[in-house]
Protein backbone atom coordinates (compact mmCIF):
# COMPACT_ATOMS: atom_id res chain seq x y z
CA UNK A 1 0.00 0.00 0.00
CA UNK A 2 1.04 3.38 -0.90
CA UNK A 3 2.36 5.72 2.36
CA UNK A 4 -0.09 8.67 2.67
CA UNK A 5 2.36 11.82 3.95
CA UNK A 6 1.27 13.17 7.66
CA UNK A 7 0.11 16.31 5.81
CA UNK A 8 -2.44 14.74 3.64
CA UNK A 9 -3.32 12.65 6.53
CA UNK A 10 -3.71 15.76 9.23
CA UNK A 11 -5.91 17.67 6.55
CA UNK A 12 -8.05 14.27 6.26
CA UNK A 13 -8.98 13.51 9.38
CA UNK A 14 -9.49 16.92 10.47
CA UNK A 15 -12.20 17.02 7.39
CA UNK A 16 -13.71 13.98 9.05
CA UNK A 17 -12.35 11.51 6.84
CA UNK A 18 -12.54 7.95 9.11
CA UNK A 19 -10.61 5.69 5.83
CA UNK A 20 -7.22 8.12 6.47
CA UNK A 21 -8.02 7.17 10.63
CA UNK A 22 -7.76 3.82 9.29
CA UNK A 23 -4.46 4.53 7.49
CA UNK A 24 -3.12 6.43 9.70
CA UNK A 25 -3.27 3.22 12.45
CA UNK A 26 -1.89 1.32 9.19
CA UNK A 27 0.92 3.29 9.10
CA UNK A 28 1.81 3.96 12.01
CA UNK A 29 0.69 0.67 14.37
CA UNK A 30 3.72 -1.05 13.36
CA UNK A 31 6.52 1.86 14.40
CA UNK A 32 4.92 2.33 17.11
CA UNK A 33 4.56 -0.87 18.23
CA UNK A 34 8.94 -1.17 17.79
CA UNK A 35 9.31 2.07 19.65
CA UNK A 36 7.17 0.88 22.43
CA UNK A 37 8.37 -2.52 23.06
CA UNK A 38 11.99 -1.38 23.52
CA UNK A 39 10.30 0.36 26.12
CA UNK A 40 8.28 -1.15 28.32
CA UNK A 41 10.37 -4.43 29.06
CA UNK A 42 8.95 -7.22 27.20
CA UNK A 43 5.37 -6.26 29.04
CA UNK A 44 3.04 -7.32 25.98
CA UNK A 45 0.22 -6.22 27.76
CA UNK A 46 1.10 -2.74 28.33
CA UNK A 47 2.97 -2.48 24.92
CA UNK A 48 -0.49 -2.92 23.77
CA UNK A 49 -2.14 -0.42 25.99
CA UNK A 50 -0.21 1.89 25.14
CA UNK A 51 -0.23 1.77 21.36
CA UNK A 52 -3.86 2.08 21.25
CA UNK A 53 -3.21 4.56 23.46
CA UNK A 54 -1.22 6.82 21.69
CA UNK A 55 -2.92 6.46 17.95
CA UNK A 56 -6.12 7.32 20.17
CA UNK A 57 -4.58 10.68 22.04
CA UNK A 58 -3.12 10.81 17.73
CA UNK A 59 -6.61 10.86 16.25
CA UNK A 60 -8.31 12.98 18.67
CA UNK A 61 -5.19 15.78 18.87
CA UNK A 62 -5.88 15.61 14.48
CA UNK A 63 -9.63 15.71 15.17
CA UNK A 64 -9.27 18.78 17.02
CA UNK A 65 -7.05 21.49 17.22
CA UNK A 66 -4.34 19.31 15.06
CA UNK A 67 -0.71 19.97 15.38
CA UNK A 68 1.67 22.35 14.66
CA UNK A 69 3.70 20.63 11.83
CA UNK A 70 1.65 18.71 10.08
CA UNK A 71 4.80 17.32 8.05
CA UNK A 72 6.15 16.08 10.74
CA UNK A 73 3.13 13.29 12.23
CA UNK A 74 5.21 10.79 12.39
CA UNK A 75 7.65 12.46 14.91
CA UNK A 76 4.36 14.00 17.06
CA UNK A 77 3.12 10.44 17.35
CA UNK A 78 6.44 8.63 18.37
CA UNK A 79 7.42 11.44 20.70
CA UNK A 80 3.37 10.93 22.64
CA UNK A 81 4.42 6.95 22.15
CA UNK A 82 7.70 8.15 24.28
CA UNK A 83 6.12 10.13 26.99
CA UNK A 84 3.46 7.77 27.53
CA UNK A 85 6.04 5.10 28.20
CA UNK A 86 7.80 7.38 30.41
CA UNK A 87 4.73 8.27 32.28
CA UNK A 88 3.42 4.43 32.63
CA UNK A 89 7.44 3.42 33.97
CA UNK A 90 6.53 6.54 36.48
CA UNK A 91 3.08 5.70 37.84
CA UNK A 92 4.72 1.57 38.06
CA UNK A 93 7.58 3.46 40.22
CA UNK A 94 5.13 5.00 41.95
CA UNK A 95 2.80 2.34 43.04
CA UNK A 96 6.13 0.16 43.76
CA UNK A 97 6.75 2.81 46.16
CA UNK A 98 3.57 3.05 47.62
CA UNK A 99 3.88 -0.47 48.98
CA UNK A 100 5.98 -2.08 50.77
CA UNK A 101 8.38 -1.86 48.68
CA UNK A 102 10.75 -4.26 50.42
CA UNK A 103 8.48 -7.08 50.22
CA UNK A 104 8.05 -6.16 46.43
CA UNK A 105 11.80 -6.49 45.73
CA UNK A 106 11.53 -10.08 47.85
CA UNK A 107 8.55 -11.66 46.47
CA UNK A 108 8.15 -10.12 42.72
CA UNK A 109 10.35 -11.80 40.11
CA UNK A 110 9.86 -8.88 37.37
CA UNK A 111 11.36 -11.04 34.38
CA UNK A 112 8.27 -13.44 34.96
CA UNK A 113 5.12 -11.35 35.26
CA UNK A 114 1.92 -12.70 33.52
CA UNK A 115 2.67 -10.65 30.92
CA UNK A 116 5.63 -11.00 30.42
CA UNK A 117 5.52 -15.10 30.28
CA UNK A 118 2.80 -14.70 27.42
CA UNK A 119 4.83 -12.36 25.77
CA UNK A 120 7.83 -14.38 25.60
CA UNK A 121 5.97 -17.62 24.96
CA UNK A 122 4.71 -16.43 21.39
CA UNK A 123 7.86 -15.99 20.49
CA UNK A 124 9.45 -18.84 22.11
CA UNK A 125 7.38 -21.44 20.72
CA UNK A 126 8.64 -19.82 17.13
CA UNK A 127 12.51 -20.13 18.12
CA UNK A 128 11.88 -23.44 18.95
CA UNK A 129 10.09 -24.07 15.35
CA UNK A 130 12.91 -22.53 13.59
CA UNK A 131 15.91 -24.32 15.56
CA UNK A 132 14.26 -28.00 15.21
CA UNK A 133 14.68 -26.75 11.27
CA UNK A 134 18.20 -25.78 11.70
CA UNK A 135 19.59 -28.77 10.08
CA UNK A 136 23.14 -28.02 11.05
CA UNK A 137 24.44 -26.97 14.81
CA UNK A 138 26.91 -24.59 13.92
CA UNK A 139 23.41 -22.22 12.87
CA UNK A 140 21.80 -23.04 16.22
CA UNK A 141 25.35 -22.17 18.26
CA UNK A 142 25.38 -18.52 15.64
CA UNK A 143 22.10 -17.66 17.00
CA UNK A 144 23.06 -17.82 20.41
CA UNK A 145 26.00 -16.40 20.85
CA UNK A 146 24.79 -13.25 18.26
CA UNK A 147 21.38 -12.92 19.94
CA UNK A 148 21.45 -14.27 23.62
CA UNK A 149 25.51 -13.30 24.46
CA UNK A 150 25.49 -10.45 22.05
CA UNK A 151 29.11 -11.57 20.54
CA UNK A 152 30.52 -9.29 18.04
CA UNK A 153 30.02 -10.61 14.44
CA UNK A 154 33.86 -11.16 13.74
CA UNK A 155 34.62 -12.94 16.63
CA UNK A 156 31.61 -15.60 16.31
CA UNK A 157 33.13 -15.94 12.47
CA UNK A 158 36.67 -16.72 14.16
CA UNK A 159 35.00 -19.01 16.92
CA UNK A 160 33.12 -21.02 14.26
CA UNK A 161 35.50 -20.98 11.39
CA UNK A 162 32.61 -19.02 8.93
CA UNK A 163 33.57 -16.32 6.44
CA UNK A 164 31.44 -13.10 6.89
CA UNK A 165 29.65 -13.92 3.91
CA UNK A 166 28.36 -17.42 5.05
CA UNK A 167 27.72 -15.65 8.92
CA UNK A 168 25.48 -13.24 7.06
CA UNK A 169 23.56 -15.91 4.46
CA UNK A 170 22.71 -17.83 7.67
CA UNK A 171 21.74 -15.12 9.85
CA UNK A 172 19.90 -14.10 6.74
CA UNK A 173 18.09 -17.42 6.44
CA UNK A 174 17.07 -18.18 10.03
CA UNK A 175 15.01 -14.78 10.16
CA UNK A 176 13.29 -15.04 7.53
CA UNK A 177 12.46 -18.67 8.46
CA UNK A 178 11.80 -17.21 11.97
CA UNK A 179 9.22 -14.71 10.19
CA UNK A 180 7.87 -17.18 8.18
CA UNK A 181 6.80 -19.70 10.65
CA UNK A 182 5.13 -16.61 12.46
CA UNK A 183 3.06 -15.61 9.70
CA UNK A 184 2.18 -18.90 8.77
CA UNK A 185 0.96 -20.11 12.29
CA UNK A 186 0.10 -17.14 13.95
CA UNK A 187 0.47 -17.90 17.38
CA UNK A 188 -1.71 -16.83 19.57
CA UNK A 189 -1.25 -14.11 22.82
CA UNK A 190 -3.57 -15.18 25.65
CA UNK A 191 -2.24 -12.56 28.07
CA UNK A 192 -4.71 -10.42 28.17
CA UNK A 193 -7.98 -10.62 30.08
CA UNK A 194 -11.25 -9.17 28.22
CA UNK A 195 -14.02 -7.11 29.97
CA UNK A 196 -17.78 -7.35 28.76
CA UNK A 197 -18.33 -3.40 28.07
CA UNK B 1 18.55 2.61 7.30
CA UNK B 2 20.46 -0.98 7.13
CA UNK B 3 20.75 -4.05 8.89
CA UNK B 4 23.48 -2.95 11.04
CA UNK B 5 21.54 0.25 12.48
CA UNK B 6 18.34 -2.32 13.27
CA UNK B 7 20.92 -4.67 15.38
CA UNK B 8 22.12 -1.53 17.03
CA UNK B 9 19.13 -0.57 18.15
CA UNK B 10 17.78 -4.11 18.87
CA UNK B 11 21.07 -4.50 21.13
CA UNK B 12 20.52 -1.16 22.66
CA UNK B 13 23.45 0.38 21.46
CA UNK B 14 22.42 3.07 19.76
CA UNK B 15 22.82 6.58 20.96
CA UNK B 16 19.53 8.18 21.90
CA UNK B 17 19.29 10.54 19.59
CA UNK B 18 19.99 8.20 17.01
CA UNK B 19 17.54 5.69 18.26
CA UNK B 20 14.90 8.42 18.29
CA UNK B 21 15.78 9.34 14.49
CA UNK B 22 15.10 5.38 13.69
CA UNK B 23 12.10 5.60 15.78
CA UNK B 24 10.65 8.26 13.61
CA UNK B 25 12.32 6.32 10.49
CA UNK B 26 9.86 2.90 11.59
CA UNK B 27 6.68 5.41 11.96
CA UNK B 28 7.41 6.51 8.55
CA UNK B 29 8.06 2.95 7.32
CA UNK B 30 5.95 0.37 8.10
CA UNK B 31 7.23 -2.62 6.44
CA UNK B 32 10.68 -1.45 7.68
CA UNK B 33 9.21 -1.47 11.37
CA UNK B 34 7.79 -5.03 10.77
CA UNK B 35 10.87 -5.88 9.86
CA UNK B 36 12.53 -4.71 13.09
CA UNK B 37 9.63 -5.88 14.91
CA UNK B 38 10.46 -9.65 14.25
CA UNK B 39 13.96 -9.13 15.06
CA UNK B 40 13.37 -7.72 18.37
CA UNK B 41 10.71 -10.93 18.77
CA UNK B 42 13.58 -13.41 17.75
CA UNK B 43 15.81 -11.66 20.34
CA UNK B 44 13.39 -11.80 22.97
CA UNK B 45 12.28 -15.79 21.72
CA UNK B 46 16.25 -16.65 21.89
CA UNK B 47 16.25 -15.38 25.65
CA UNK B 48 13.25 -17.27 26.70
CA UNK B 49 13.93 -20.48 25.06
CA UNK B 50 17.82 -20.48 26.83
CA UNK B 51 16.48 -19.24 30.06
CA UNK B 52 15.21 -22.51 30.89
CA UNK B 53 18.44 -24.18 29.43
CA UNK B 54 20.35 -23.66 26.00
CA UNK B 55 20.18 -27.58 25.30
CA UNK B 56 18.30 -27.14 22.16
CA UNK B 57 21.10 -24.72 20.70
CA UNK B 58 23.86 -26.82 21.43
CA UNK B 59 21.90 -30.15 20.42
CA UNK B 60 23.12 -32.86 17.78
CA UNK B 61 21.28 -34.53 14.99
CA UNK B 62 20.40 -38.63 16.76
CA UNK B 63 19.30 -40.86 13.23
CA UNK B 64 16.33 -41.71 15.71
CA UNK B 65 15.12 -38.30 15.62
CA UNK B 66 14.59 -39.11 11.65
CA UNK B 67 12.53 -42.44 12.72
CA UNK B 68 10.50 -40.83 15.16
CA UNK B 69 9.88 -38.08 12.82
CA UNK B 70 8.68 -40.67 10.17
CA UNK B 71 6.89 -42.81 12.40
CA UNK B 72 4.85 -39.36 13.75
CA UNK B 73 4.21 -38.39 10.32
CA UNK B 74 2.57 -41.79 8.94
CA UNK B 75 0.52 -41.22 12.19
CA UNK B 76 -0.63 -37.79 11.47
CA UNK B 77 -1.64 -38.92 7.92
CA UNK B 78 -3.70 -41.73 9.25
CA UNK B 79 -5.38 -39.31 11.35
CA UNK B 80 -5.71 -36.50 8.90
CA UNK B 81 -7.73 -39.33 6.46
CA UNK B 82 -9.62 -40.82 9.60
CA UNK B 83 -10.44 -36.70 10.33
CA UNK B 84 -11.72 -35.97 7.01
CA UNK B 85 -14.00 -39.18 6.34
CA UNK B 86 -15.79 -38.74 9.96
CA UNK B 87 -16.54 -35.01 9.72
CA UNK B 88 -17.69 -35.31 6.24
CA UNK B 89 -19.98 -38.18 7.18
CA UNK B 90 -21.50 -36.20 9.89
CA UNK B 91 -23.49 -32.97 9.46
CA UNK B 92 -21.70 -30.15 11.94
CA UNK B 93 -24.01 -27.21 13.87
CA UNK B 94 -22.52 -23.89 12.99
CA UNK B 95 -21.20 -22.66 16.25
CA UNK B 96 -20.09 -19.19 14.85
CA UNK B 97 -20.86 -17.06 11.85
CA UNK B 98 -20.14 -13.60 10.22
CA UNK B 99 -22.36 -10.90 10.54
CA UNK B 100 -23.31 -9.78 6.77
CA UNK B 101 -26.20 -7.44 5.80
CA UNK B 102 -29.10 -10.07 6.23
CA UNK B 103 -27.91 -12.10 9.52
CA UNK B 104 -30.34 -12.01 12.30
CA UNK B 105 -30.28 -9.78 15.01
CA UNK B 106 -29.59 -12.21 17.86
CA UNK B 107 -30.98 -12.90 21.10
CA UNK B 108 -28.61 -10.73 22.94
CA UNK B 109 -25.44 -8.86 22.27
CA UNK B 110 -22.17 -8.80 23.88
CA UNK B 111 -19.15 -6.07 23.73
CA UNK B 112 -15.56 -7.90 24.24
CA UNK B 113 -12.36 -5.30 24.89
CA UNK B 114 -8.95 -6.23 26.30
CA UNK B 115 -8.55 -4.38 29.49
CA UNK B 116 -5.38 -5.23 31.03
CA UNK B 117 -5.30 -6.55 34.50
CA UNK B 118 -8.89 -6.73 34.69
CA UNK B 119 -9.92 -9.29 36.94
CA UNK B 120 -13.45 -10.05 35.39
CA UNK B 121 -14.39 -12.40 32.26
CA UNK B 122 -18.00 -11.74 30.36
CA UNK B 123 -20.61 -14.19 30.17
CA UNK B 124 -21.70 -15.32 26.90
CA UNK B 125 -25.58 -14.65 27.30
CA UNK B 126 -27.94 -17.26 26.25
CA UNK B 127 -29.28 -18.08 22.34
CA UNK B 128 -28.21 -16.13 19.44
CA UNK B 129 -25.65 -13.60 20.48
CA UNK B 130 -24.14 -10.75 18.13
CA UNK B 131 -20.44 -9.76 19.78
CA UNK B 132 -18.83 -6.84 19.15
CA UNK B 133 -14.96 -7.09 19.33
CA UNK B 134 -13.27 -4.09 19.76
CA UNK B 135 -9.99 -3.25 19.21
CA UNK B 136 -8.17 -0.81 16.61
CA UNK B 137 -8.57 -2.75 12.89
CA UNK B 138 -7.53 -1.87 9.47
CA UNK B 139 -10.28 -1.37 6.93
CA UNK B 140 -8.62 -2.36 4.22
CA UNK B 141 -7.72 -6.04 5.33
CA UNK B 142 -9.13 -9.28 6.38
CA UNK B 143 -9.30 -10.69 10.07
CA UNK B 144 -9.57 -14.51 11.25
CA UNK B 145 -11.43 -15.17 14.29
CA UNK B 146 -10.86 -18.46 15.40
CA UNK B 147 -12.96 -19.37 18.72
CA UNK B 148 -11.18 -21.60 21.47
CA UNK B 149 -12.31 -24.03 24.19
CA UNK B 150 -10.07 -23.75 27.42
CA UNK B 151 -9.38 -26.58 28.84
CA UNK B 152 -6.78 -27.45 31.27
CA UNK B 153 -3.98 -25.48 29.86
CA UNK B 154 -5.12 -26.51 26.78
CA UNK B 155 -6.60 -24.71 23.60
CA UNK B 156 -8.88 -26.64 21.78
CA UNK B 157 -10.28 -24.15 18.22
CA UNK B 158 -13.94 -25.62 17.70
CA UNK B 159 -14.75 -23.19 14.95
CA UNK B 160 -12.60 -20.32 12.84
CA UNK B 161 -13.76 -17.57 10.57
CA UNK B 162 -11.53 -16.26 7.80
CA UNK B 163 -11.54 -13.30 5.56
CA UNK B 164 -13.33 -10.89 7.91
CA UNK B 165 -13.99 -7.33 7.24
CA UNK B 166 -14.11 -4.60 10.47
CA UNK B 167 -17.60 -3.11 10.50
CA UNK B 168 -15.60 0.32 11.75
CA UNK B 169 -11.69 0.76 12.44
CA UNK B 170 -12.62 -0.07 16.12
CA UNK B 171 -15.19 -2.93 15.90
CA UNK B 172 -15.16 -6.22 14.59
CA UNK B 173 -19.26 -8.36 14.35
CA UNK B 174 -19.56 -11.71 14.96
CA UNK B 175 -22.80 -13.95 15.69
CA UNK B 176 -21.86 -16.77 18.42
CA UNK B 177 -24.65 -19.50 18.88
CA UNK B 178 -24.90 -20.14 22.68
CA UNK B 179 -26.94 -23.12 22.66
CA UNK B 180 -23.73 -24.64 21.00
CA UNK B 181 -21.12 -23.75 23.40
CA UNK B 182 -21.04 -26.29 26.19
CA UNK B 183 -20.20 -24.46 29.91
CA UNK B 184 -16.63 -23.81 30.20
CA UNK B 185 -14.36 -20.91 29.51
CA UNK B 186 -13.69 -19.91 25.21
CA UNK B 187 -11.70 -17.17 23.79
CA UNK B 188 -12.29 -15.44 20.57
CA UNK B 189 -8.56 -15.01 18.67
CA UNK B 190 -8.73 -12.43 16.10
CA UNK B 191 -5.37 -11.98 13.82
CA UNK B 192 -5.07 -9.92 11.04
CA UNK B 193 -4.57 -12.00 7.77
CA UNK B 194 -1.51 -12.40 5.77
CA UNK B 195 0.53 -10.33 8.59
CA UNK B 196 3.15 -11.99 11.16
CA UNK B 197 0.96 -10.35 13.72
CA UNK B 198 0.30 -11.01 16.94
CA UNK B 199 -3.33 -12.79 17.70
CA UNK B 200 -5.28 -11.07 20.48
CA UNK B 201 -7.43 -13.20 22.71
CA UNK B 202 -10.86 -12.07 24.02
CA UNK B 203 -12.00 -14.40 26.92
CA UNK B 204 -15.34 -15.21 28.07
CA UNK B 205 -17.22 -17.94 30.24
CA UNK B 206 -20.18 -19.79 29.09
CA UNK B 207 -22.14 -20.34 31.92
Amino acid sequence: MDFIPGGELSRRIRDGDVSAESELIRQFEPGLRVLLRRRTGGDYGLLQDLVQETLLIVIQRLRGEGIDDPQKLAAFAAQTARNLAIASLRKAERQRTDVDSEATERNADPSQSVDRIASDLEAALAVRALLRELPQARDRLMLKRYYLEDHDKDLICQELELSEAAFNQALSRARRRFRQILEERGFAKRDLLSLGI
Amino acid sequence: MNQDMIDQYISGSMSESDAQAFEEHCLANPEFARQVEYEQRLKIGIAQVASGSTAEFVRSESPLRWSFAAAAGVLIALSAVFYVWNTSHTPVPTIMAAVVDHSPVGDASMRLALVRGSDSIPSLPGGLVRVEIVGLFEAGNFYSVALDRREQNQNDTIATLNDQRPSSPMSLDVLIDGKQLRPGSYSLRVRKQASGEEALDFSFLKP
